[in-house]
């Protein structure tokens, strides 16, 4: 039996590698796979609280263990293994433990017990002792060592607690017969502990860093230390002398715990690897070049290797077979057939002792993480000329006579440069071979990354002993902090002023999800255990009946994400339905949605939700889709595939201040939703492209020309809680957006008298700003001699003086040529804009015009009104001088991403004095940017602005 | 001592001073929505909620008072700055480059925003400590003044306050030795009241410390 460690995914085989077990720290399920079809999940176990530490089968492969953060350790009953396979069709209830086992075990020894989370758990045998009695031993975070045995647990527990060793303990190992437990940790002292009555036999002193890892020869004669120092020291055990002191001989790896090197002895005695993988003739080793490489030990040479797309954290080997188990630090993982070449000898060839050996099933975990040594250890293999043997990958050899061996050790270094010419060779040699069988060969199957859980946008995940958002948007947040069993929820806006003032609230339920808009916030949580169901609720801040809010309870049903919309609540459960509910907690539709949920947003009446449509592909792509619904209407405007960079996850979604559907992703890539080309996504951010690899953005919100975000130094991708993060802009990809929406036909928006004068300011000033930009790169095109490029630019421009401006520039560079094609595109455009339909976003308002005069604000207002009429109702609402309704009522009903600019000519006249008035016949929609919005939405300017705006547009006037 | 120089006159009062220093701009997160705020001396917002925007001193004060805003301690602030300032202002002869108004906005700020300050105390104290080795150094450079004939002084890094508690010295001081080392300006002394003895290009111009 085999087993792999990896900082992030505890990794276990099954002894007849028919099965693949896989955890990992940031989640509480296991994972049931099998072998041959490694992205086929048999089955999830999911029982702990928290994520999954530890795994260890017990060597016949009866039981399993499970070692959580949640303090717990959970003991499943394992299916025999010749049986597993044959009841592979109903496995998934094979693979369930027995309840009884599990919340004994909990009742009993779990929480109250086991103070500490759990960091391994080990199996063993007593096998001197009656009958293979398997023994768990469990590691707890850096103190205790406790060992419980199975038979005797429902009886007593943990039956033998090991003596309290009370230092960090970084490494145990038992000798084979199971009888001496060797610990060590961060003091020098290694101590073997008797575990038949628990004392401390012999502490062997010598090591001056912290010991890493321990491993008794097969014959238990001599024990193999090393330290954080890279010393590796072996013992013999009559005595407790050293026989051997190596210095420096593997990585220092100072305090850094999460890469451990460990060592462990080949299982016929004769060979230590520091640190690799061995099975007996050959060895597998990875490295921080993200290869493994499969080594012939007796020729010491590199027979095999294979490039992966992460560095490797664990390997195992399949022990009855030729197949190398491997997983990554991104927690991908596969199988690795035929490692060893076919033509070659099979690895499990000779060895009679493999069998007995699995039968007591002594932990061979044979595993290596390297440290980052130095910053070329990666790339090492790109250079063939020399230095290919890896810094780490000392091969030792253990034999009677110790220093031959460490000579030929040595020699094996120096000769590095000559070796390479001897694997080419070997190489060659096999060439023939290879090419024969290249097809069964490289039968790697990956079995690609997870398909991402659902998440509320906002959240951020839950810390023990600190508060953390449930929910945070760009109106406020919903923090949670749990405390003796129940949690603690505090709601708080952002605008203090204005939003309600909630007060905290107790929460019983246990609340991992929530919502928040203006009028109500709601919560969730998931199911956990039969008790504990999954609950929904809604607390409206204010209502004119007492005793508004209501909970709802799902049974045999998890809610899995929520959303909070204008007088509606969206949950999207476990069984993939989509329940709506009004505000007074009636359920109004239930929808049945395609695939398991990813996360939902609300805005107004709008619900989206993403689904996964299909398992991940194999290139580490994700397959989503979004809808989007209409509550209120009860339509789906929107469906369609969500994109996502290759190899990221969602990790928001939300709604921009103007409603467009946006999502971000964990690369940093923010893309909003536009109608153009039949509804697609437009990316307008990328972190990547910032160059601030220190910063990690976290988003709250957007408008449409800035991005909310919090941002957090690099390891962090999450903010804190306290103090209240403070959110940054950053710029969206400007000119991109407003170049590909210059040319679509806009629609039109209500907006009253004086806004109209200053939105059409703003939409003025973004023109210039444009065409200023649109200039400077006509400049640099004709520099560049990109003529035909220059000319599609003019047409891009708005401003007819802009036109006018370019003209003069090309006259300046001496192009006449091309000076001539731009006044007949100056007069294609004149023309255009007087037979009366604009094509063309140039505006010619009157004669004066023509002499270059800048159109004034007050010109422009006519020219840019509008003949499409509109329903009276929303300007109104808009005069009434409310602007934040009417602002929100114009947002409710821009539904697509398309940005309106709407000025009634009529209203215009109010105005009173503009003289320019007279022009209004000629109605045409003036293409505007559909930014020039987001300066109406911060309207209602003081009258002194106003004011100041409209003397403004008088004096360009005269 | 010259009549036309009277010992008031140069000097500010520390609540004046105060008021001039809250004129320098600070970063403050405000808590409400509001518009732009249009002032003859520039444009202040728009306000947004959680995010941060910058306003001048006075503002944020009358904004905090009103509990609207949080107000964000500017970098120098930091305990990480002050020590190290502090431990250059004791290693150097120079002065340190702190804000002009550095004692003026930390008041300010210490007393009306003393929850939005991280480690107040001990940014308290490391100025307090920070004014006491530049106020001591002043005290020693001054010095100086006496021994050679000296007309002007130049101080580098100095800030307001400090500034102005030398100022009647300094000024009085050097118009003093400069009517008593230029035998033909005593009798014109009475008539002509040279406020400004480094106008005159007389006689080596001496620093007090040296930059």
């Amino acid at each position: 039996m085999t087993m792999g460690r990896a900082p992030c995914a505890p990794f276990c085989g099954l002894p007849m590698a028919t099965t693949l077990l896989r955890a990992s720290t940031s989640d509480n399920s296991i994972c049931i796979h099998s072998v041959g079809s490694p992205s086929n999940m048999l089955s999830f176990l999911r029982n702990h609280r928290e994520g999954v530490t530890a795994l260890a089968l017990s060597p016949n492969s009866t039981c399993l263990a499970s070692g959580s953060l949640d303090h717990s350790v959970k003991l499943y009953k394992f299916p025999g293994l010749l049986t597993w396979p044959k009841t592979r069709v109903d496995s998934t209830h094979c693979a369930i433990p027995s309840p009884a086992a599990v919340s004994t075990n909990r009742n009993r020894n779990g929480v109250d017990l086991l103070e500490m989370p759990i960091e391994t758990i080990f199996a063993h045998s007593l096998a001197k002792q009656a009958c293979g009695r398997t023994c768990f031993f469990i590691l707890l975070k850096c103190q205790i060592a406790k060992q419980f045995d199975l038979q005797n647990l429902p009886i007593s527990g943990f039956a033998v607690s090991v003596g309290s060793i009370h230092i960090a303990i970084r490494a145990v190992a038992f000798n084979k017969s199971g009888t001496i437990l060797a610990a060590a940790g961060d003091d020098e002292g290694i101590k073997l502990v008797n575990t038949i009555d628990g004392t401390i036999a012999r502490v062997l002193k010598g090591h001056k860093g912290s010991v890493t890892s321990l491993s008794f020869d097969p014959k238990s004669e001599y024990l193999a230390s090393l330290d954080s120092d890279g010393t590796v020291i072996y013992w013999e055990l009559q005595s407790g002398s050293t026989v051997h002191v190596l210095k420096a001989i593997s990585p220092k790896n100072g305090g850094d715990m999460s890469a451990l090197n460990i060592l462990a002895w080949s299982p016929d005695g004769e060979m230590l690897a520091v640190p690799g993988l061995k099975n007996d003739v050959y060895m597998a080793t990875s490295g921080l070049d993200k290869q493994i490489l499969i080594w012939d030990v007796d020729k010491k040479q590199d027979i095999e290797r294979q490039k992966f797309s992460e560095c490797i954290s664990g390997m195992a080997w399949k022990p009855h077979g030729n197949a190398l188990a491997v997983i990554d630090f991104m927690g991908k993982y596969g199988v690795w057939e035929s490692a060893v070449p076919l033509t070659m000898k099979s690895p499990t060839e000779n060895i009679p002792g493999l069998h007995s050996k699995n039968g007591n099933g002594f932990v061979l975990f044979d595993e290596e993480e390297e440290p980052a040594v130095s910053g070329n250890l990666s790339d090492f293999h790109e250079d063939s000329h020399g230095e290919f043997e890896p810094p780490s990958r000392k091969r030792l050899r253990k034999h009677s006579n110790y220093d031959d061996d460490w000579e030929e050790d040595c020699n094996d270094e120096l000769e590095s440069i000559p070796k390479v010419e001897s694997r080419k060779k070997a190489s060659y040699g096999h060439k023939g071979n290879l090419n024969g069988k290249s097809g069964s060969r490289n039968m790697i199957v990956t079995a690609g990354s997870k398909m991402q859980e659902a998440f509320q946008p906002g959240a951020t995940p839950a810390q023990p002993g600190k508060r953390h958002f449930l929910c945070y948007n760009m109106l406020g947040s919903i923090t949670t902090m749990e405390h003796d069993g129940y949690s603690h929820i505090e709601i708080d806006f952002h605008d203090t002023s204005s939003g309600p003032r909630v007060p905290a609230m107790t929460d019983y339920f246990g609340f991992t999800m929530a919502s928040l808009n203006e009028n109500g916030s709601v919560f969730a949580n998931p199911c956990k255990g039969e008790k504990n169901m999954s609950t929904l609720m809604y607390r409206p801040f204010s209502s004119w009946a007492n005793n508004s809010e209501w909970s709802m309870r799902f049974e045999g049903e998890e809610v899995r994400a929520i959303a909070l919309g204008n007088a509606w609540v969206a949950a999207v459960t476990s069984l993939n339905f989509l329940r709506i509910f009004s505000e007074g907690g009636l359920q109004r539709y239930i929808l049945s949605l395609d695939g398991p949920v990813v996360t939902a947003a609300g805005y107004k009446d709008e619900l989206a939700v993403v689904t996964h449509s299909s398992p991940s592909l194999p290139t580490d792509e994700q397959m989503l889709e979004f809808r989007v619904f209409n509550i209120a209407h009860g339509t789906q405007p929107l469906r369609g595939r969500l994109p996502l960079t290759p190899g990221s996850c969602l990790t928001w979604l939300g709604f921009s201040e103007e409603g467009h559907l946006s999502s971000f992703d964990s690369k940093g890539v923010l893309r909003v939703f536009t109608s153009q080309y039949g509804g697609s996504w437009l990316p307008l951010f990328s972190a990547s492209k910032l160059k601030k690899p220190d910063e990690n953005y976290w988003v709250a919100g957007l408008s449409a020309s800035k991005l909310f975000c919090i941002v957090c130094k690099s390891p962090e991708s999450f903010p804190q809680s306290t103090p209240k993060p403070v959110l940054t802009l950053l710029d969206l990809s400007f000119l991109l957006l407003v170049l590909t929406w210059v040319q679509r036909s806009i629609e039109e928006r209500a907006a009253s008298g004086h806004d109209t004068t200053s939105l059409d300011d703003e939409a003025f000033n973004l023109e210039t700003s444009l065409d200023r930009c649109i200039l400077r790169l006509i400049a640099s095109c004709c520099n560049g001699d990109k003529l035909v490029r220059a000319s599609e630019l003019v047409k891009l421009l708005s401003l007819e003086k802009s036109v006018r401006g370019a003209i003069k520039l090309v006259t300046a560079l001496k192009l006449p040529n091309l000076a001539e094609r731009f006044s007949s595109i100056l007069e294609e455009k004149l023309l255009s804009e007087t037979s009366g339909n604009t094509v063309l976003p140039v505006r010619k308002s009157n004669s004066k015009k023509s002499e270059g005069i800048v159109p004034s604000p007050a010109h422009t207002l006519p020219s840019t009104s509008s003949a499409s009429k509109r329903d009276d109702e929303e300007p109104c609402k808009d005069r009434d001088g409310n602007s934040k309704q009417g602002q929100s009522t114009t947002l409710g009903k821009a539904t697509d991403v398309k940005t309106a600019v709407k000025l009634k000519a009529d209203q215009v006249h109010s105005l009173g004095e503009t003289k320019a008035v007279k022009v209004d016949q000629r109605h045409f929609s003036r293409p505007s940017n559909p930014f020039a919005k987001s300066a109406s939405n911060q309207e209602s300017s003081s009258l002194f602005d106003s004011l100041k705006k409209m003397k403004k547009g008088d004096m360009k006037d005269k | 001592m010259a009549g036309a120089s009277e010992p008031q006159a140069s000097a500010f009062s520390a609540a004046e001073l105060e008021f001039l220093a809250e004129d320098e701009m600070i970063e403050i997160v405000p808590n409400l929505r509001m518009d732009q705020l249009n002032f003859i001396s520039g444009d202040f917002g728009p306000f947004r909620p959680q995010i941060a925007t910058q306003v001048p001193l006075w503002l944020a004060v009358a904004l905090k008072k009103r509990g609207k805003c949080t107000i964000r301690a500017p970098e120098w602030m930091s305990v990480d700055k002050l020590a190290q300032v502090l431990e250059a202002e004791r290693d150097s002869e120079k002065f340190q480059h702190l804000p002009f108004h550095y004692v003026e906005i930390s008041r300010l700020l210490f007393d009306h925003a003393r929850e939005d300050i991280p480690d107040i105390y001990m940014v308290r104290s490391l100025i307090e400590d920070i004014k006491d080795v530049r106020f001591h150094k002043i005290g020693t450079g001054l010095e100086i003044i006496s021994r050679e004939r000296t007309y002007a002084l130049r101080l580098k890094n100095l800030s307001a306050m400090e500034a102005n508690i030398v100022r009647p010295f300094v000024t009085r001081a050097l118009e003093t030795f400069f009517k008593l080392s230029s035998s033909e300006m005593i009798q014109e002394s009475d008539h002509i009241p040279n406020r400004q003895p480094q106008a005159t290009n007389r006689g080596p111009r001496r620093q007090l410390k040296d930059r």
